[in-house]
């Protein structure tokens, strides 16, 4: 649910932003790339969403192949459960408010993860249990700026730098988010502080899903080790589906 | 007269009084040596391992030695402190919020202890972190976003100076909590384990973190003039503090792991002491037992004009008395010289001593130096003075039972 | 000339003084081979405690694994390499290990997971013996598990509760299982106290998903009679390509309080002796000298110096040996009953009972130990001091001057 999120804001862009050439005023830009941001995230209050999602990870020590189903509701939720493969099916991960827990069906219990599991990874991806939780608070977390306009290899394109608050508990020192004219996502660049790329999240494969276009492959690569991937695959979504809070809950992770 | 005697009859056989003499001497030469170096080193050790967090006395949360958690808690932290400052024998007193974290940067994330600190408690005299300091500064603020780390942590997380940090712990109420800081310095006491996961934090910053009350830490190290006297001054401190919900330890209850080796090695030393000492007094009571021996015609003479048993008694004792005296003199005279150079300059072991070799998180000092102490010094002379005496007892009590007349018929 | 008969005469000239330094020598001797045996077996003990409890004499690990612990980096062909080394005589162990998580209904801790091999491990250590409450693994329970002590306190169970674990799988899924304490472990270091959470190598392979692999070879030098550093070699060159270490260089800390201990000991021998050499000197230079005119008439009569030094040898010798066998029955006799009883000097000091030193647990409790060389050294120092002392009194006798000597009175 992880990646739905931060891929979420870029599509309500898109339907929200008429299309427009040229390149803003500095301050002006900024202002803009803010103001949307918060719409964005106050679009984002009260969505809720229903997929499901294949997820591919290689690494140098493993290949796996998932099929998960996971639904969310504004910033603060999320459940994710595995389908496939057998050995672990029910295995579900549920998010709420900066807590994350694990439901594991082999032994029938829940734990809550420490602060010491956070940074370990997600299902074995590419993600970490943190990424989870600091969600693509992009309005809280980041300053938002247009950096670029125009076309890059023969594709017009808006080039997005968002730069972290100094209170922001994250770790980037920079985001650097390129989306194509008509606002679909193309790609983001995480770098730190010291400008070194760390990881690339590519958005491919636009499709009309429900009500809205949406790029249903995604793709984190870590710098350091470019054979490794996590790849994301939406194969259906629906939102607003009217998902109440107590569907979020522990109880509810045991019953999936 | 009895007096002259002595000192006769020592004088006699000069050479005997002084190799005696010469071997008191030589106790009280190595025991001053086992017991100064041993003394050098604990202290040493103890004072450092007091500035990596505890102190020489902490109090803590109840139950925290055993489980600590970021949920257990002091009240009232400053007040003990000011109650703890003004105690006499206490140096200094500092109140620190301490847990475990998980730190993390673009490149990667480890796990380790964080000690939240008020900067304007701290000194390098308090603070081993402070004192170790090899780049950047000291925190400046109680509640800014400055972090200080040990080298080797910003090395595994890629950072230096002015880079940030996020860290991660739980709070009081058990939710997980994420902060971001910027390095503001870099430490480095010599020891990996140390160097690579500890992390200086400002105090109210943790403290809002953590949703803690204004005034609530999780300990308060406090720092005495003598370690020595730990106990006494933990018993003078919780009487003085009187609070409930609190357990005020010593430093050998809190760095458990260096008191083990303390203990030990103070067992080792007392052990071969006492064998030492055993011996020589086995040398001495030989030698006076001897004299006695040889003398036996010579007390008949005495007894047969008069002397009684109990003043040959309190004759051969007073020769041992003075025996225990000389060698005692010769030995302090043996000892100073040894006692400046060693007090002052020492012997460097740093060829037999590895880098980064600790004991219990602290570093060994590889330089091996004395340090005596006023009771040690009162301790060892009279322990050799008794043993003199001591030895001299049975000869001297051998002497009494001379009979006269056997005696004489000994030419 | 026979020299014995004039030693004995010269011994017997003044009875009572050969007695009584012949009884310091004993002293001497009997505390020295007590002092040995208690060190000895302080060190033995100690040793024991970290090399035949958990570490081995010697240990081989993947390069780097010791820097990085890492699931995946581990030792391919471990069971080639044990089935070499035990062919040489060696016993050597498998060992699996990981991190993860282990909750138990009340409380959840990070553990050190270790995945054992049942036949091998008894071979190389006795941590299966060093069992506090219930009982050690077995093959049949592939759900028992045994955990340090601390851990037990820590999460609140006891032998028969359950407990699941948590970690990240060899092949990237999410490992947990349930698992019930089949036991729970004496003190043994900080580390396997805390965190050490003891299963059998199929379990651990079936849970983290790793069929294959070692992360350690735990290797014992037995009762082979031979020197740390070759048995390093053979083993070294047994497991190419992976990084064999000793015990030694894998706890320098116990390495160095160990050779710390084996200094003292010398030293403290040394000084006990140099005690002792002056008491022998002393009453040697005595005995010569209230024997002066006796000597001169010897040489009048034409005893070569060399005889006569060979006399005063032989009665400082004669001494000597007699303080010897009396100190060997009697350090002999003390030694071997603190070896069955032992000294608790947790009475004497009085501080932790429960303390450690670099992560390895202390018995306050100190056992003596008895080898050859703690009883024969103290005797042998005893021989070699005796003789070094004596020899200025026996040098003195043997230049006397006859005609000087008899007029001397």
């Amino acid at each position: 649910m992880a990646v739905l999120r931060r891929a979420f804001p870029w599509l309500c862009l898109a339907a929200l932003l008429p299309v427009c050439n040229g390149v803003w005023a500095d301050e002006a830009s900024k202002e803009r790339a803010g103001v949307i941001l918060r719409e964005v995230d106050d679009l984002w209050r009260g969505e809720s969403s229903h997929a499901v999602i294949s997820m591919m990870i290689k690494t140098r020590h493993y290949t796996r192949k998932m099929k998960m189903e996971g639904w969310s509701k504004g910033k603060d939720s999320s459940l994710v459960v595995i389908l496939t493969p057998l050995r672990e099916k029910g295995t579900a991960s549920l998010k709420s408010g900066s807590s994350v827990y694990s439901y594991l069906p082999r032994t029938d219990r829940t734990v809550r993860l420490t602060a010491g599991m956070m940074m370990s990874s997600w299902m074995g991806s590419h993600f970490t249990n943190d990424d989870l939780v600091k969600e693509s608070r992009l309005s809280d977390d980041y300053e938002a700026d247009i950096t670029f306009e125009g076309k890059r290899e023969g594709v017009d394109v808006i080039e997005f730098t968002l730069t972290p608050k100094p209170d922001a508990a994250v770790v980037w020192g920079e985001i650097v988010y390129l989306v194509r004219s008509d606002h679909l996502p193309l790609r983001a660049l995480y770098f730190d502080e010291d400008m070194k790329l760390i990881r690339t999240m590519t958005f491919s494969k636009p499709e009309i899903m429900d009500d809205r276009l949406f790029p249903t492959v995604l793709r984190v690569t870590p710098q350091d080790k470019p054979d490794e991937f996590t790849e994301l695959v939406y194969e259906k979504i629906k939102f607003n589906i009217g998902l109440d809070d107590a569907f979020f809950s522990i109880a509810r992770l045991k019953r999936r | 007269m009895l007096f002259t005697m002595t000192w006769r009859n020592l004088s006699r056989r000069k050479r005997r009084t002084l190799i005696s003499a010469f071997t008191v001497a030589g106790g009280v030469f190595f025991s001053v040596a086992f017991t100064a170096t041993g003394d050098y080193a604990y202290t040493n050790m103890i004072n450092t391992s007091a500035t990596m967090g505890f102190g020489h006395v902490t109090v803590e949360p109840e139950g925290y030695n055993l489980s600590p958690t970021l949920q257990k808690r002091i009240g009232g932290a400053n007040a003990i402190r000011e109650k703890a400052l003004k105690i006499e024998g206490v140096t200094d007193a500092i109140v620190r919020i301490t847990g475990q974290a998980m730190f993390a940067s673009a490149a990667k994330s480890v796990g380790g202890v964080f000690i939240a600190v008020d900067p304007s408690q701290e000194s390098p005299e308090n603070n081993i972190y402070l004192r170790s300091m090899v780049e950047g500064s000291m925190l400046d603020k109680t509640d800014g976003r400055q972090v200080v780390v040990g080298w080797k942590m910003a090395k595994k997380m890629n950072l230096r100076v002015g880079k940030k940090l996020v860290y991660t712990t739980t709070d009081i109420n058990g939710e997980i909590v994420s902060e971001v800081g910027r390095i503001s310095g870099i430490f480095k006491t010599g020891v990996d384990a140390v160097d690579g996961s500890i992390a200086l934090i400002p105090i109210d910053k943790m403290r809002s973190i953590l949703h803690y009350g204004p005034d609530e830490a999780t300990l308060v190290s406090v720092f005495i003039d003598d370690q020595r006297f730990a106990g006494q001054m933990r018993d003078v401190i919780a009487s003085s503090l009187a609070m409930k919900g609190v357990d005020i330890l010593t430093w050998s209850q809190t760095q458990a792991d260096m008191a083990g080796i303390i203990a030990i090695d103070r067992r080792m030393n007392y052990l071969s002491q006492f064998l030492v000492g055993l011996v020589i007094a086995a040398g001495i009571l030989n030698t006076m037992f001897m004299s006695v021996l040889e003398r036996k015609r010579e007390f008949g003479i005495m007894m047969a004009v008069g002397m009684t048993p109990g003043r040959l008694f309190r004759l051969v004792l007073l020769e041992s008395f003075w025996l225990g005296l000389l060698g005692v003199i010769m030995g302090a005279l043996i000892t100073i010289p040894a006692y400046i150079y060693m007090s002052n300059i020492g012997i460097d072991l740093s060829s037999l001593v590895e880098d980064g070799a600790d004991v219990g998180g602290v570093l060994i000092d590889p330089i091996m130096k004395y340090r005596l102490y006023k009771q040690s010094v009162a301790a060892i002379l009279s322990g050799v003075f008794t043993l003199t005496i001591l030895a001299g007892l049975y000869p001297a009590f051998k002497a009494g039972r001379v009979a006269p007349v056997e005696n004489l018929k000994i030419v | 000339m026979k020299i014995l008969p004039f030693a004995l005469r010269g011994l017997s000239r003044n009875t009572t003084r050969s007695i009584v330094t012949t009884g310091a020598m004993a002293f001497a001797g009997t505390i020295m081979i007590f002092y040995l045996s208690l060190l000895e077996g302080f060190t033995e003990t100690f040793e024991r405690n970290t090399v035949g409890m958990n570490t081995g004499n010697i240990q081989i690990h993947a390069k780097g694994y010791r820097d990085d612990p890492d699931l995946y980096n581990r030792i391919q062909n471990a069971g080639q390499i044990i089935k070499k080394l035990e062919a040489m005589g060696f016993a050597a162990s498998p060992r699996l290990y990981g991190y993860g998580l282990a909750a138990s209904g009340k409380a959840s801790s990070g553990i050190n997971l270790r995945g054992m091999n049942l036949e091998k491990e008894p071979t190389v250590t006795q941590l299966y013996k060093h069992i506090l409450k219930g009982a050690w693994l077995d093959k049949a329970d592939k759900h028992g598990v045994v955990i340090g002590g601390k851990l037990a306190r820590t999460l609140g169970v006891g032998v028969g509760d359950e407990l699941i674990i948590i970690s990240q799988a060899a092949d990237g899924s999410m490992a947990n299982d349930l698992y019930i304490a089949r036991g729970i472990l004496k003190s043994v270091g900080e580390i396997i106290d805390r965190a050490g959470f003891f299963m059998t190598d199929d379990a651990f392979r079936e849970v983290m998903v790793m069929p294959q692999g070692a992360h350690e070879i735990a290797v014992s030098t037995r009762n082979m009679r031979i020197e740390l550093k070759t048995a390093v070699k053979m083993v070294s060159q047994t497991a190419q390509g992976y990084e064999t270490l000793s015990w030694r260089k894998l706890l320098p800390v116990v390495a160095r309080l160990i050779d710390n201990a084996k200094a003292g000991t010398i030293i403290t021998l040394l000084i006990i002796y140099s005690a002792i050499g002056m008491v022998v000197l002393n009453a040697m230079l005595m005995s010569v000298f209230e024997r002066i005119r006796e000597f001169g008439v010897m040489k009048a009569i034409g005893v070569s110096p060399l005889q006569i030094i060979a006399v005063v040898f032989a009665e400082a010798l004669l001494q000597a040996s007699i303080a010897s066998v009396i100190a060997f029955t009697a350090g002999l006799a003390l030694s071997l009953h603190f070896q069955t009883y032992g000294i608790d000097l947790s009475t004497w000091t009085g501080s932790a009972v429960e303390s450690s030193i670099g992560g390895v647990a202390l018995d306050p409790v100190w056992y003596t130990h008895v080898t050859f060389d703690t009883v024969t050294m103290p005797l042998e120092f005893l021989l070699l001091i005796v003789g070094i002392a004596v020899i200025y009194p026996g040098v003195k006798a043997a230049v006397i001057q006859p005609v000087k000597a008899i007029h001397h009175q």
